[in-house]
């Protein structure tokens, strides 16, 4: 109980933090924004029909994954930097319970963006806002913020022991959305990359997403989101309880 | 036999703790650095006691050590009872820390949700948290403030903010690091003044700082540590008597040099020598034995340099923190066969 | 003759410098990550996507795409020559350096071209292993041409960003921006005629956009006469820019010297 509402207080004061600066809340969105139009466009030029809002939502699920790969890749940094990393390990808890809620919140931000790209659809391209199950897009997207949220866990576990996990970041965006099928269909790419789709938790995040706006099992592949996010998050776990204990052998929890 | 353990908040005992750096990509060394080398301490429940020492001394290590943040490399110590390296959880639950500087708060979230998330994290229970957290806001003066982000704080209060947050969960032993830092002389003082009360509701607090007045008035006990061990403990007086039959001369000059310095050293009855750079002047101090006035030798020594005040006075904490401290360096010279404080 | 060569000097030496000290991407794995990889899977999703939909072969992606890649290390780099210099306060001393401020320009410039230049060539390179498309050898001395051409653009766009960040709150902002939007001004991810007539007609004063179509039409096999068109062009916008950054520096410092804003905002 008392987990449970760390988590959920940890997730919305972090969602806070993340939010309060305009500026940052801004580029953030530029991106999506410029690649739902590019999207519109292309499909618009293409051979088949495509809906506007199938651009939209693979742009906004474009940019839940980039605020998850940057920002929980560089949670544990980030902490450090602000000097709460050592406060949030002295807390008598399980490392993994207070590092969840920032990842979570990573995710949470990044559905600002799936929020924007739907709203340029509607303003921009006329677009209908014809979401075939509103309730399940909406438990959809809570849904894969919290399996997003759970990879994150991951990621901050293992890029901080990465010494140059920023640039390796840098390289993740474009990888991720194509095996996770956002914006593009899976159907087009090699058939070796069919396993690592499968395996990832954003492929099943945005299939789940894109039923229930399109109409579509979306059970079935939110199910496998936040089973695949549960995986991540025991390893993550472990992951994270191993780097406790090295960075208290090792001195790395402060900048001094 | 676990009744009498808990007697001390804290028993530290032969704690070491050397860091490890790496030099260089290609061909990595590693240097090791000996930050703590060997410190013993028992500290009895209740007591406010102060770990005094120049930077670099090794009191924020053995403060990492004692809070868990740190392994020692080699011994021990039970912290509230509890082993800090076996018992980590326990340890935690039990001890605050709250470090100087501006660091260490969430800046874009008010001082109440900064307070409000950690008490979450110590599972302070929920139906407490508002009559505690408005307890504690009162206590450290930001009641009326509390909603206010902190990035527009000043040092002093993200200060209070600070102890707030490391006393929501009523720790039973307090670690201060250097606590009043940058923090304005009244807000210094009311800090000071929230310590004292704390102690004498029964919290332990381990308390470092550099500022020896600091120390002088709110701890019972003090440790002085230099070069990574502790030097001496005892209370103020008692180290006081460390300068017993001392008498403290300071000059201001203007323009002494090293070598100046040193004929005052080699005086016959002068124990140690001190200089403090003041933009255009010098603060020269001068320990010396009681008995003698050796203002005229020292005149004599500074020859050809503008003497401005010469004060003489009985030897305070701060005179018997230096004596303690430049021994140690004095000693650590002759272990490395260093050549400071010789002349040429 | 000597007033030449320290001119020389200091476009070489003291642009190399700067570079180095200035570009946070010295770094060998950032570099990599960064300006080599990213640019390469960014082709492939593209290549990918217009397969998928049918908007335009592989070759029009890739060449495409590859032009573009010289634009990061332009846009991020030139960003960083400037809003770097402020932030470590340097920029004040360069701007009121006595020497020909053009030189000290150029030299600024020159690296992030090459570096971008440098890009290019790789994200092309491996873009055509990768899907097997094979460039005529004849082609070749077009590409490159494009290639160089929308290097230099693409680092006076830079340095042009950089000066507006002199003046605006965020350098950052401002380069995210331009960045990302060049990925539909240029034509390059999709095809410009698609896109509404005022979108074409911005896309004609940016980089890239007709480095892109010479590239592209040197790659189809067309003849040198026919590149030259969006050759001078691209070259065009290269000019325009540089004398739009120069501008745009020589005015901010005026007003910076007399509001003093140059070291403070």
């Amino acid at each position: 109980m008392d987990t449970i509402r760390l988590l959920g207080t940890g997730v919305l004061l972090h969602a806070k933090q993340m939010s309060r600066s305009p500026l940052e809340i801004v580029i953030s969105l530029v991106d999506p924004l410029v690649y739902a139009t590019l999207a519109v466009y292309l499909f618009r030029a293409g051979d088949e029909p495509h809906a506007v809002i199938e651009a939209a939502i693979g742009a906004g699920m474009m940019a839940v994954w980039v605020s998850v790969l940057f920002g929980s890749g560089g949670a544990i940094q980030k902490q450090r930097f602000q000097g709460t990393l050592e406060l949030l390990m002295l807390a008598p808890r399980r490392p993994v319970v207070c590092f969840l809620p920032i990842t979570i919140a990573t995710a949470v931000v990044g559905v600002y963006g799936l929020l924007a790209t739907l709203l340029w659809g509607v303003v921009v391209f006329g677009m209908p806002l014809d979401i075939a199950d509103p309730a399940a897009f909406v438990i959809a997207v809570v849904g894969v913020v919290a399996s997003l949220g759970m990879m994150g866990l991951l990621l901050a576990s293992l890029f901080i022991m990465l010494p140059n996990a920023n640039a390796l970041a840098n390289t993740l965006s474009y990888p991720i959305w194509m095996l996770s099928g956002m914006l593009l269909s899976l159907s087009v790419l090699p058939g070796w990359t069919t396993p690592l789709s499968n395996a990832l938790p954003t492929t099943w995040g945005a299939r789940a997403v894109r039923e229930a706006a399109e109409g579509g099992a979306v059970w079935p592949s939110l199910a496998a989101a936040v089973g695949l996010g549960l995986l991540c998050l025991a390893i993550g776990a472990v992951a994270m309880t191993r780097m406790e204990r090295r960075a208290r052998v090792a001195a790395t929890l402060s900048l001094a | 036999m676990v009744i009498a353990m808990t007697d001390l908040a804290i028993k530290a005992e032969g704690l070491r703790r050397t860091y490890r750096s790496r030099n260089g990509w290609l061909k990595p060394s590693w240097r090791h650095t000996e930050a703590v080398r060997g410190i013993s301490l028992e500290i009895e429940r209740g007591e406010l006691f102060g770990l005094l020492g120049p930077n670099g001394a090794g009191k924020t290590t053995t403060i990492k050590m004692l809070t868990t943040l740190l392994l020692p490399t080699s011994g021990s110590a039970r912290v509230a009872g509890f082993d800090v390296v076996q018992d980590t959880r326990e340890v935690r639950k039990r001890v605050g820390y709250v470090f100087g500087g501006d660091r260490g708060l969430y800046d874009r979230l008010s001082g109440l949700d900064n307070l409000r998330y950690f008490a979450e994290l110590y599972a302070v229970p929920a139906r407490e948290q508002r009559t505690r957290i408005a307890e504690l806001l009162e206590l450290v003066g930001l009641t009326g403030r509390e909603r206010e982000k902190v990035e527009g704080y000043s040092r002093g209060m993200r200060q209070r903010l600070h102890l707030a947050r490391g006393l929501l969960h009523r720790p039973e032993v307090l670690f201060l690091d250097e606590p009043s830092i940058g923090v304005d002389p009244v807000g210094a003082r009311e800090l000071r003044r929230t310590v004292a009360d704390l102690a004498s509701s029964g919290t332990t607090v381990l308390l470092t700082t550099h500022y020896m007045a600091e120390a002088e008035e709110l701890c019972g006990r003090i440790a002085v540590i230099a070069d990574g061990a502790i030097q001496q403990i005892g209370t103020a007086e008692e180290l006081k008597h460390r300068t017993d039959g001392r008498r403290v001369l300071t000059a201001e000059v203007f323009g002494a040099s090293e070598a100046d310095l040193d004929r005052i050293r080699l005086l016959p009855s002068v124990h140690g020598v001190t200089v403090e750079d003041r933009g255009l002047s010098q603060i020269v101090t001068v320990q010396s034995a009681v008995g003698t006035d050796i203002e005229p030798q020292v005149r004599e020594a500074l020859t050809g340099i503008r003497v401005g005040r010469i004060d003489k006075r009985e030897p305070s904490l701060e005179d018997a923190y230096i004596a303690i401290v430049t021994g140690v360096d004095r000693d650590a010279d002759e272990r490395t066969g260093g050549t400071a404080g010789v002349p040429g | 003759m000597t007033d030449v060569l320290a001119k020389f000097r200091l476009v070489g030496t003291g642009g190399v410098l700067a570079y180095r000290a200035l570009f946070n991407w010295a770094r060998l794995p950032v570099f990599i990550g960064t300006l080599l990889a990213e640019p390469v899977t960014q082709l492939v999703f593209f290549v990918y996507l217009g397969r998928q939909l049918g908007v335009a072969n592989d070759t029009f992606f890739i060449v495409g795409n590859a032009v573009l890649a010289a634009s990061k290390a332009g846009v991020y780099g030139g960003t960083m020559a400037v809003g770097n210099e402020r932030r470590f306060g340097t920029l004040g001393n360069v701007l009121l350096s006595p020497r020909s401020r053009s030189a000290v320009f150029l030299g600024r410039a020159l690296p992030y071209a090459a570096n971008g230049l440098f890009v290019a060539v790789f994200t092309l390179t491996v873009g055509s292993l990768l899907f097997g498309l094979d460039l005529p050898v004849q082609s070749l001395p077009g590409i490159a041409a494009a290639l160089v051409i929308a290097s230099l653009t693409c680092a006076f766009f830079g340095l042009t960003l950089g000066a507006l960040g002199l003046r605006l709150l965020d350098v950052w902002l401002v380069s995210n921006i331009a960045y990302v939007l060049l990925l539909i001004l240029t034509g390059v991810n999709v095809p410009s005629e698609t896109l509404p007539g005022w979108v074409q007609a911005i896309g004609d004063f940016v980089p890239v956009t007709h480095a892109a179509e010479a590239a592209r039409l040197a790659a189809a096999g067309a003849d040198f006469e026919t590149l030259a068109g969006p050759l001078a062009l691209e070259a065009a916008v290269c000019v325009g820019f540089a004398v739009l950054s120069a501008l745009l520096l020589h005015v901010f410092e005026k007003a910076g010297r007399t509001s003093g804003s140059l070291e403070t905002i």
